[in-house]
C-alpha cells in the first residue's frame, strides 16, 4: 500500500515537472496610488483595494529582441565566407542559418575555433565573393541590346559593350569583358538577326557569358520598326562556334 | 399678455409710490438684432452637400485612399550596400557617384557617333531640392531665376530685348552686347506713339540714368518695369544684357503631392563641349540655386543627376562637392530676425 502511494506521489511529480513550461513575460508593473509609509515599529496600515492597481510598465515579452551574432562555417550564397561573422535579427538567424547548420552562435570558444578556420578556406574559396553567384544569375538573365548607328560606319569594341551594359543596369569596367573571337563591324542590317556572346570575367576569376543582340538605331525615316518582344525571339548565331552555347542559354520568357 | 395685465396692475398701484415703479420693466423685450447679424450667420453655416456613393464591392473599398500614399520623392538609398565587386548590378547597390566629368564623359560615349551619334546633344543637371522653410509646415514657393553660365553654348530659343539707356557711346556699347533695341527718350516715344510695341519683347532692361524718363510708360510696362529687386535696372547695362541675352532661365516647380520636393532640369552645356567647362557650369549653377537657400538646418539641395536625352541613362553627382551641405550655425542665428526670404528674381 505504502509502496503504491510512494510510486504513485513519484509517477505525478514526474509528470508535473514535465508539464513545467518556460515562459518568458515580465511584467514590470508600478502601483497607481502607492500605499503609505508607516512608524517604526507602528503598525502596518491595511491595504486598501487602490493599493492593488497596477500601471503597466513594461512587457518583456513584446520587447525587440537584439540581433543575434552568428558565425558562418562555410561559403553561404549572398551571406559571405566560413568564417564571416553576421548580425541578424534572431528569427531570421534560426531559421535560415542556425537550423540548416550553416553557422553557428558567435560564443567566445567559436569566435577563436573560426578565425583559425577562415585564414585557412580564404584562399581555397569557391567563389571571390558572396555576391557573385547573384552577379552571375543576373547576367547570364539578360539580353544585351548594343545600340549602334544605322548610318555611320563602327567597329564593335570593349567599350561599346561597357556602355551598353551600364545602360542596362550593370556596372562592367572594359578590362572585365572578353570580346567575341571575330571583329564585328557595320552597318550591317543582316546584324539584327543574328546574336553573340561576350564574356564578363567578374573579380578576375569567375566567368559568365551575356547574350547580345546589335541593334541599328536610326531616328526619322530611317529608323527600324518596332518589334514586339523582341527579346524572346530565338535568333541565330552570329559565328557557328558559339551557336552550342548560345543554343544552351535560357532566353527570358 | 400677462405683462399687460401686470403693468395695468401696477398702474393702478401707481397712485401710492408712482416714481418707483415707473422704472420697473417686465414685459418681454425685444432687441432688433444688429443689421446683417443674420446673414453672417447663415453664411457660417457650411453647406454639406451629400454625394451619393453608389455600391462599391468590398473588396474595392480604400482603393482610392491606397492610390494616395504616396512614395516619398527624395529617394534614400543609404540602406542599400556599397558594391565590393568589379562587375555588378545596380539594382542591388547605391547609385554610383560620379564627378562632373566622368559623368559628361559617360553621356559622350552613348552619344558617340558609332552609337546614338547625336554630339551636340544638351546636358542637362536635373537638380532635386528640399522645400522645406524655416518653420516647419512652411514651404518656398516655386522660384524662377536667371544665370549666366561661365561657358557659352548655343540655345534653342531667341530672346529679345529692349534697353534703355542715355547717351550715344552707351546705346552703341548696348547694341553691341547683344540687345536686340536701344535707345533712351526717342525710344519712349516710340513706345508712346505705339510703333515700337512693348509685347515684341522678352526682357525690358534699362540704366539708372533714364530711369525718370521712362516714368510716362510705366502704365504701358506695368510689372515688366524695370526694378533692382528683379534685377533688370543696373549701372553696367552691358552685362545686364550679356546676362539676359545668354543666360539661363529655370523654375524650381514643387511637387503636387509632396510640398517638400521640388525639382528643375536646367540645360547646362552641350556634349561637344569640353566636361571641365560643363563642370564649371554645374558648379556656377548650384551656387545660384544655393543663394535661394532659406535659413534653416539640414539639407537644400538634395541631389544632382546629369541627363542627356535620348540616352536613358542618369547619373548621379556628388552636388556637395560645389556647396555647402549645411548652413553653418552663425549664419543660421543671426537669421531670426528677417523670415526665410526666397524671393523671385526672374
Amino acid at each position: 500500500m505504502l509502496g503504491l502511494r510512494a510510486l504513485l506521489n513519484k509517477s505525478t511529480v514526474i509528470e508535473q515537472a514535465s508539464f513545467f513550461q518556460q515562459t518568458r513575460n515580465t511584467f514590470i508593473l508600478k502601483r497607481r496610488w502607492p500605499p503609505p509609509l508607516h512608524k517604526k515599529n507602528g503598525r502596518v496600515p491595511k491595504l486598501k483595494a487602490r493599493h492593488f492597481v497596477y500601471d503597466l510598465i513594461e512587457d518583456t515579452n513584446v520587447n525587440k529582441k537584439p540581433d543575434l551574432k552568428v558565425i558562418l562555417n562555410q561559403f553561404v550564397d549572398g551571406a559571405g565566407n566560413v568564417g564571416d561573422i553576421l548580425s541578424l535579427r534572431p528569427n531570421v538567424a534560426y531559421k535560415e542559418f542556425l537550423l540548416p547548420g550553416l553557422a553557428v552562435y558567435a560564443t567566445p570558444d567559436n569566435l577563436l575555433k573560426y578565425k583559425a578556420a577562415e585564414n585557412k578556406s580564404r584562399a581555397s574559396s569557391d567563389f571571390s565573393s558572396p555576391y557573385v553567384q547573384r552577379t552571375i544569375n543576373c547576367l547570364s538573365r539578360i539580353v544585351l541590346q548594343i545600340t549602334m548607328n544605322k548610318t555611320t560606319p563602327w567597329k564593335l569594341e570593349s567599350w561599346h559593350i561597357k556602355t551598353s551594359l551600364r545602360k542596362a543596369g550593370y556596372i562592367v569596367p572594359e578590362e572585365a569583358i572578353i570580346m567575341p573571337p571575330k571583329e564585328i563591324t557595320g552597318p550591317d542590317l543582316t546584324l539584327q538577326e543574328k546574336e553573340f556572346f561576350i564574356t564578363v570575367k567578374i573579380n578576375n576569376k569567375e566567368e559568365v557569358n551575356v547574350r547580345c543582340r546589335i541593334h541599328h538605331w536610326a531616328t526619322g525615316l530611317e529608323r527600324l520598326p518596332w518589334e514586339e518582344f523582341h527579346w524572346k525571339k530565338p535568333l541565330e548565331a552570329l559565328f557557328p562556334e558559339q551557336a552550342e552555347i548560345l543554343a544552351k542559354m535560357t532566353l527570358p520568357e | 399678455m400677462s405683462g399687460t395685465l401686470f403693468r395695468s396692475l401696477f398702474n393702478s398701484l401707481s397712485l401710492y409710490n408712482c416714481s418707483a415703479t415707473r422704472s420697473l420693466h417686465t414685459a418681454t423685450v425685444y432687441y432688433a438684432a444688429r443689421k446683417g447679424t443674420r446673414a453672417k450667420a447663415r453664411a457660417k453655416k457650411v453647406k454639406v452637400e451629400i454625394t451619393k456613393v453608389g455600391f462599391i464591392p468590398h473588396n474595392q473599398r480604400g482603393k482610392d485612399k491606397l492610390a494616395k500614399t504616396i512614395i516619398n520623392k527624395h529617394l534614400d538609398d543609404s540602406h542599400k550596400s556599397i558594391p565590393q565587386d568589379n562587375v555588378y548590378p545596380l539594382r542591388y547597390y547605391r547609385w554610383p557617384v560620379y564627378t562632373a566629368e566622368e559623368a559628361v564623359r559617360a553621356h559622350q560615349e552613348t552619344h558617340h557617333p558609332s552609337m546614338y551619334n547625336e554630339p551636340e546633344a544638351f546636358v542637362y543637371a536635373k537638380v532635386e531640392i528640399n522645400m522645406e522653410g524655416v518653420k516647419k509646415n512652411r514651404y518656398i514657393d516655386n522660384f524662377s531665376r536667371l544665370t549666366l553660365l561661365p561657358h557659352y553654348f548655343p540655345q534653342d530659343e531667341e530672346r529679345t530685348i529692349l534697353a534703355f539707356c542715355k547717351g550715344p557711346e552707351l546705346i552703341k556699347q548696348v547694341a553691341e552686347a547683344g540687345a536686340t533695341m536701344a535707345g533712351s527718350t526717342e525710344l519712349v516715344k516710340k513706345i508712346q506713339e505705339g510703333t515700337v510695341k512693348l509685347g515684341d519683347y522678352d526682357y525690358v532692361i534699362a540704366h539708372p540714368n533714364i530711369i525718370t524718363d521712362l516714368v510716362p510708360i510705366r502704365g504701358l510696362m506695368k510689372r515688366r518695369f524695370p526694378n533692382i529687386k528683379a534685377g533688370t535696372l543696373d549701372t553696367n547695362i552691358c552685362d545686364l544684357v550679356k546676362k539676359f541675352a545668354a543666360g539661363i532661365q529655370y523654375r524650381v516647380i514643387k511637387d503636387e503631392n509632396q510640398q517638400n520636393f521640388g525639382s528643375v532640369e536646367v540645360p547646362i552645356g552641350r556634349l561637344n563641349m569640353s566636361p571641365s567647362s560643363i563642370a564649371e557650369n554645374i558648379d556656377i549653377l548650384l551656387k545660384d540655386i544655393q543663394t535661394v537657400r532659406p535659413k534653416r538646418d539640414g539639407l537644400f539641395i538634395t541631389r544632382c543627376i546629369i541627363v542627356s536625352p535620348p540616352s536613358s541613362e542618369k547619373l548621379k553627382i556628388d552636388p556637395f562637392v560645389h556647396v555647402d551641405r549645411t548652413l553653418s550655425k552663425e549664419v543660421q542665428e543671426d537669421s531670426d530676425d528677417e523670415d526665410n526670404v526666397a524671393v523671385a528674381t526672374a
